[in-house]
């Protein structure tokens, strides 16, 4: 399964291993974000890197594929990832 | 004779297609909306070779599905309107994002020309594209342009029309793994039996990947198609192990992926560009927050200055012209009513649309282009995760504090209608710059600057609550940041000048007639002596439960105009005319009402535009009686603690 991408220290990568959906309402959503993500380049099997977080459980930010992200904690949250050594 | 072509301009959002678009067609174009849709539509026309091209711009979006409105306007107006051409504005900094919507847009089987754009600044990211390959393995002719500079852009035109006179060549389809491939491929043949709006193999993609729309209307057409589809959909997931919308997706980008690494040459680069250390500067988890907060507040101080001096300077201006006008119309009624009713409303709009509204927007398209607002979102987020929005709607919100018209308008910027409306609500709790000045000119003056910024605390802890519950009560789910910081760079000045064009124009259309109708009425009601009635009428709310003086109703009833207004008629209304005879408990009253109680006539009226009457009128029904219930209840509270 992996860590969630919030897990990862500023400047690690990882490879998407899985994006669990989120049963309910509450932070991150479900419906749609998956789809969400994936569309933005957070497939499995990708390539992402932790370049910092914001303070005080803000947002991540990430490069995928080429670009520069800014990504939810909530979602972030549900983004598992193994990591590379 | 002159033949009319239409293109449309579609790309991921900060790829410069605004820029490419005011490139092409000059001061030539109009905003509107997307009939029936809350979405904009900005067209544009220019004439090339004896043609008359209609330039449409598309909204900025990652995909054609139904996540927002804009995608969802966006893939009817090609699927279903059938442009002559599309050009797809591609970023060469970030090339395999872009190919994925390229990748998209070739599934849905209208001819494209790319706008390779940006390649400067690849160049100095150190990817080098090499376009003609490119253009080879997509079957898509390829320019390279940088928009900014003008560069590409003629040849650009030249393709697209060369490419429209050769006629329809459909560009090559991608293609999927042989398990998903056959399966498309029947469904594909399904939907083509049936005959279908949308090209057969894209619905059938799109089914695959779960889009909800397009199945929506299939069942309608042949329900056993979404049955078959499920069933597809269940095997495919069988065999990879994730759902299929996923794998779906995944393949697409490898696509993407694979097409970006053939063509681009990457070359590290010593050391890092300028524009990547300040965006590490101001993303920083110390440094970025004092740098947002000079950076806003030294934009605020700077239009204010230079707005205070130029309305005043207008206003006189205006004044001096009073007595030309008296001259000409007398001072009985019809004159007051005209002078009134009519030029003073003109007067108004003017001195404060033009020295406020314009280096507002100015600055704010500065900042949006630059993509400074994108990482003041990303420091935003936490804070407003508090009220159930995430970090893009800080950009409303501090926009309100200036006006909260524009703010209204600005909270376009959220993904999906329920954010909007939230934000909306919000944005309309936020005291403005007008209301700045009842808080300071009344609570700040008379009774003390604490008083003065303790509502403004209070402000927040309503907000902060309030923005809560309605978190809470409204239907749908929330979503979260999810945002493309993009490569700092230089605005592009016309660009921005024409935004601002667009939305003076917008701010005009929307405000004028409302602040000037209502102007009116309320002069016709001043001059047959209804005010008295009126206040009387209002007195068991003013008097009774506020605790307020009788003449301040009629202050609170102006203030619908422009929130202002209420402490200009109060200080003209009160008898003996002194406002310093106020208790200190009835003006931090009276200001915690006028900040609360009811958006001014042009934001309710950007409210009715941006979500209709209904809502608009919900909206502003609510803020009232709450208002008033707030007021009565620090009346109370103020009277019994003796605190003032």
């Amino acid at each position: 399964m992996g860590l969630p991408l919030t897990a990862l220290k500023d400047g690690d990568s990882g490879i998407i291993t899985s994006i669990k959906a989120n049963p309910g309402r509450g932070r991150g959503g479900s419906w749609g974000f998956q789809k969400r993500l994936m569309e933005m380049g957070l497939t499995p099997g990708t390539e992402v890197t932790v370049v910092k977080s914001a303070p005080f459980c803000g947002p991540i930010e990430v490069h995928v594929r080429g670009s520069r992200l800014a990504i939810g904690r909530g979602m972030a949250e549900r983004i598992f990832v193994e990591t590379c050594r | 004779m002159t033949k009319k072509l239409t293109i449309a301009l579609a790309g991921n959002a900060n790829v410069g297609k605004s820029v490419i678009f005011n490139q092409l067609t000059g001061l030539h174009q109009h905003i509107g909306n997307w009939p029936g849709k809350t979405v904009e539509k900005a067209e544009g026309t220019l004439h090339f070779k004896g043609y008359v091209i209609d330039i449409v711009d598309l909204p900025g979006i990652y995909s054609l599905s139904t996540f927002s409105l804009e995608e969802l306007v966006s893939r009817e107006y090609i699927a279903v309107e059938r442009p002559d051409l599309v050009i797809n504005v591609v970023d060469a900094s970030v090339l395999e994002r872009n190919l994925f919507f390229t990748l998209q847009l070739i599934e849905l089987e209208t001819p494209i020309v790319i706008a390779l754009n940006q390649v400067d600044v690849a160049r100095k990211k150190g990817i080098k594209i090499d376009h003609e390959e490119l253009s080879q393995i997509l079957g898509i002719p390829v320019v390279p342009t940088v928009a900014i500079r003008g560069i590409g852009v003629y040849r650009l035109l030249e393709v697209a029309v060369e490419k429209i006179e050769k006629g329809e060549s459909k560009p090559r389809q991608i293609k999927y793994g042989k398990e998903i491939e056959e399966r498309i491929e029947r469904i594909a043949s399904l939907v083509e039996k049936n005959g279908f709006k949308y090209p057969s193999r894209w619905t059938a993609v799109k089914l695959l990947e779960g889009d909800e729309e397009v199945e929506k209307e299939i069942s309608k057409i042949d329900p056993e198609v979404s049955q078959i589809v499920q069933k597809m959909a269940e095997e495919i997931e069988k065999i990879h192990g994730h759902p299929c919308s996923m794998v779906v997706t995944s393949e697409k980008y490898e696509v993407a992926g694979r097409v970006a690494r053939k063509v681009q040459q990457i070359m590290p680069v010593t050391t890092p560009p300028m524009n990547q250390r300040a965006h590490a500067l101001t993303t920083h988890r110390v440094f970025g927050y004092p740098i947002m907060g000079v950076i806003v507040l030294s934009i605020f101080y700077a239009i204010f200055t230079f707005g205070g001096y130029t309305s005043t300077f207008l206003s006189d201006l205006f004044y001096s012209l009073q007595p030309l006008f008296e001259n000409i119309l007398g001072t009985g009624i019809l004159g007051e009513l005209l002078w009134g009713g009519i030029i003073e409303g003109i007067v108004a709009g003017i001195t404060i649309a033009l020295p406020y509204i314009i280096p507002f927007y100015f600055i704010l398209y500065i900042l949006e282009d630059s993509g400074y607002l994108s990482r003041v979102a990303f420091l935003m987020d936490v804070v407003m995760h508090k009220i159930g929005l995430h970090g893009k709607a800080f950009i409303p919100v501090m926009l309100a504090y200036g006006c909260n018209v524009p703010a209204c308008l600005g909270c376009k910027i959220m993904e999906t209608q329920r954010e909007r409306l939230l934000a909306a609500f919000v944005v309309t709790l936020i005291p403005c710059a007008a209301t700045t000045v009842v808080i300071l000119g009344l609570v700040g003056k008379f009774v003390s600057i604490e008083w003065a910024l303790t509502l403004y605390i209070i402000d927040l802890v309503i907000i902060l609550v309030l923005g809560r519950v309605a978190f809470k009560v409204l239907p749908g789910e929330p979503t979260e940041l999810i945002m493309e910081m993009h490569e700092y760079r230089f605005p592009h000045l016309k660009t921005v000048v024409n935004q601002t064009r667009f939305r003076l124009e917008e701010f005009i259309k929307i405000a004028f007639p409302l602040v000037i109708v209502s102007g009116f009425v309320i002069k016709i009601i001043e001059i047959i002596r209804l005010l008295e009635p009126i206040s009387a009428l209002l007195s068991p709310i003013t008097v009774g439960w506020l605790g307020l003086r009788p003449e301040m109703g009629i202050a609170l009833v102006f203030g619908i105009l422009r929130k202002e207004l209420t402490l200009i008629m109060l200080a003209t209304l009160l008898e003996p005319a002194d406002l310093s005879l106020l208790t200190p408990v009835q003006m931090v009253v009276f200001t915690l009402v006028t900040m609360l109680y009811i958006p001014c006539i042009a934001t309710i009226a950007a409210c009715v535009k941006e979500f209709g009457w209904k809502k608009a009128l919900l909206v502003t029904m609510f803020k009232v009686i709450f208002a008033i219930l707030v007021g009565g209840i620090a009346f109370r509270i103020l009277s019994f603690s003796g605190i003032l």
